[in-house]
């Protein structure tokens, strides 16, 4: 067992570095409780970068454009293969969350996605730019004393669904429809990651709506919007000590 | 000329906190959230809501598209958005004539046919052909130089929209000056269809270098050279503790090639715009996607190698002098 752990942000596009500057300030924040830790914050790139992390955020972005870059660079497979390892942990922001899902409405024709938990996600479901919103919402329930957190949404997607469940539980799952943009050619795609997650799916958060912005499964875990972008590094240091600390 | 005031209309002023910057840390064009509303309500139009995109647009190539096939080459070629115009660049100089805003029919063609967000420009000043586009539910607009200005001394005053802006600037003043007229975000201006990167690396290259000085001043030498730059003495102070521009800067205006982007990444864009580039080129999804993979593998030489193989014919490029046709595009605006 080491106290050695390296954490990368896939950099292919997006908001990269402001993941790594909020995990930066979580463990400066705590110097005696991550005194014991040798932690190292990575922009992952590459296959080689990949394979040395123990931990990997999907940051926002465009989910087509990340998927599209890793498909082009070979990188897409090693990312399967990473999603697959259950002894990773994963975090998905917007873009993030998108490629995590197995399944992906409003999508663009052969997007590839991860299929690391067992959601069906609806990409810009609060419509265009002009829908975008921050909004203080309140995560104690899982982060304690979290309560007036911001956050900011950005053409960000939710999940709609949770897959492989007892449907009766979906039922429960339901909400307004969205005021989505409709895309002429917006259709669902399935991942092509034969990886099945052998967790169930956890509710997080929902909006008063009902819109669920928040889902973890096991080692990975998904956000609809970007705590990256708050001023706020606390759920940056929440994630790093019940997931990438965890054990 | 006088450094604009802010007039508070109906949105917050950005008063910009960044995220703290001790040495070792990266450095992150900050969110600006607003003043929240209790109780969880949520707040549109925010400036953390419109710089916010243009952080997820970093690391990313935004090209020039003038039909929904050209918007659905440039999405598959992993654009992180696309800019919809009626005549790229290149075609406006050697047409000549007053460039307007496009049609919106067109543009709703565009929004309608790709997923990636749609970004299209107004002319400097314009504030209705911007109250336009807003309507009709564009994601970012572009008050240009490209096009004909509309008002020769006056920008728009950005503040006042849901929707955020980009806009050009030559050296820190300008981008500055921008920003306080609530620019979300700074390009520089280069010179748009030449397929020359010369002016861009020379507006990048200003920026920097007045970044730099600025980063090393004391306070009072600060309010001097807030004064000397025509820009406002808090945006200025903020810039210079970030030692960066407090919002995403891009490049834009001449990139032709992988190199060209990779060229502005190394030099310290966020991300790059290419317009001419690309769709007057021999083989545009090609190029396309070379420039989306020279931009994240932008301090990779050996991959940019295996990028810049066999491309095609890059677009004509121009001298920029005197004679050059459509003149400098880049004198426009303040």
């Amino acid at each position: 067992m080491t106290n050695h752990k390296v954490v990368g942000v896939l950099a292919l596009q997006g908001g990269v570095v402001e993941h790594l500057s909020h995990f930066k300030r979580a463990v400066e924040s705590s110097p005696e409780q991550y005194g014991p830790f040798q932690l190292e914050f990575i922009e992952v790139k590459t296959s080689d970068q990949l394979h040395r992390c123990n931990a990997l955020v999907i940051p926002g972005g465009e989910s087509t454009a990340i998927s599209l870059i890793a498909e082009r660079t070979g990188l897409l497979a090693h990312l399967y293969e990473f999603v697959a390892d259950e002894s990773k942990v994963i975090w998905g922001t917007c873009a993030g969350l998108i490629l995590l899902a197995k399944q992906v409405e409003n999508a663009k024709r052969d997007q590839k996605i991860l299929g690391g938990m067992d959601i069906k996600v609806i990409r810009n479901a609060f419509g265009r730019q002009l829908d975008s919103f921050e909004s203080n919402l309140d995560f104690s329930s899982f982060i304690p004393n979290l309560k007036d957190f911001p956050t900011i949404f950005i053409r960000a997607p939710i999940v709609d669904q949770i897959l492989n469940e007892n449907p009766r539980l979906n039922e429960n799952l339901t909400h307004p429809p969205v005021p989505m943009a409709k895309l002429t050619d917006g259709i669902t795609v399935r991942s092509e990651n034969p990886y099945s997650n052998s967790s169930p799916v956890e509710i997080l958060h929902r909006l008063e709506n009902g819109f669920i912005v928040a889902v973890k499964q096991g080692n990975k875990l998904g956000t609809s919007f970007h705590p990256e972008l708050s001023e706020n590094f606390l759920f940056h240091k929440w994630f790093l000590d019940t997931f990438v600390l965890a054990d | 000329m006088t450094t604009p005031a802010h007039t508070p209309g109906g949105s917050p002023l950005p008063v910009p906190h960044g995220v703290g910057n001790p040495s070792g840390t990266p450095v992150v064009a900050p969110t600006r959230s607003a003043p929240h509303k209790d109780g969880g309500n949520s707040s549109l139009g925010t400036f953390g809501v419109k710089s916010g995109l243009a952080q997820m647009l970093k690391g990313g190539v935004i090209m020039d598209v003038v039909n929904a096939e050209q918007a659905r080459i440039a999405e598959e070629a992993g654009a992180c958005a696309v800019m919809a115009l009626e005549r790229v660049p290149a075609d406006i100089r050697a047409q000549g004539g007053v460039a307007r805003m496009s049609d919106p029919k067109m543009i709703k063609e565009i929004v309608d046919a790709v997923t990636i967000p749609v970004m299209a420009k107004v002319r400097i000043g314009h504030f209705v052909e911007a109250q336009i586009l807003q309507a009709i539910g564009i994601d970012y607009i572009d008050e240009s130089e490209v096009l004909t200005p509309a008002d020769d001394e006056h920008h728009i005053n950005k503040h006042a929209y849901k929707v955020p802006f980009v806009c050009g600037a030559r050296n820190l003043g300008e981008a500055l000056r921008r920003i306080s007229e609530g620019a979300a975000m700074i390009r520089t201006k280069g010179e748009a269809g030449t397929g020359n990167v010369v002016e861009a690396v020379r507006h990048q290259r200003a920026v920097m270098s007045e970044i730099r000085k600025a980063s090393v001043m004391s306070e009072e030498e600060l309010y001097a050279y807030a004064r000397d730059l025509q820009a406002p003495f808090h945006l200025l102070k903020e810039t210079a503790r970030l030692k960066r521009l407090p919002v995403v800067n891009f490049a834009a205006g001449g990139l032709a090639t992988p190199a060209d982007a990779a060229l502005m990444m190394q030099l310290g864009c966020d991300g790059v715009f290419v317009g001419s580039g690309i769709f007057k080129s021999g083989d545009a999804a090609k190029r396309a996607r070379a420039i989306v993979q020279a931009v994240t593998h932008y301090n990779n030489p050996k991959l940019l190698a295996e990028i810049s193989e066999d491309l095609g014919e890059a677009m004509v490029g121009l001298t920029i002098d005197d004679n050059l046709k459509g003149g400098r595009l880049a004198s426009r605006g303040w």
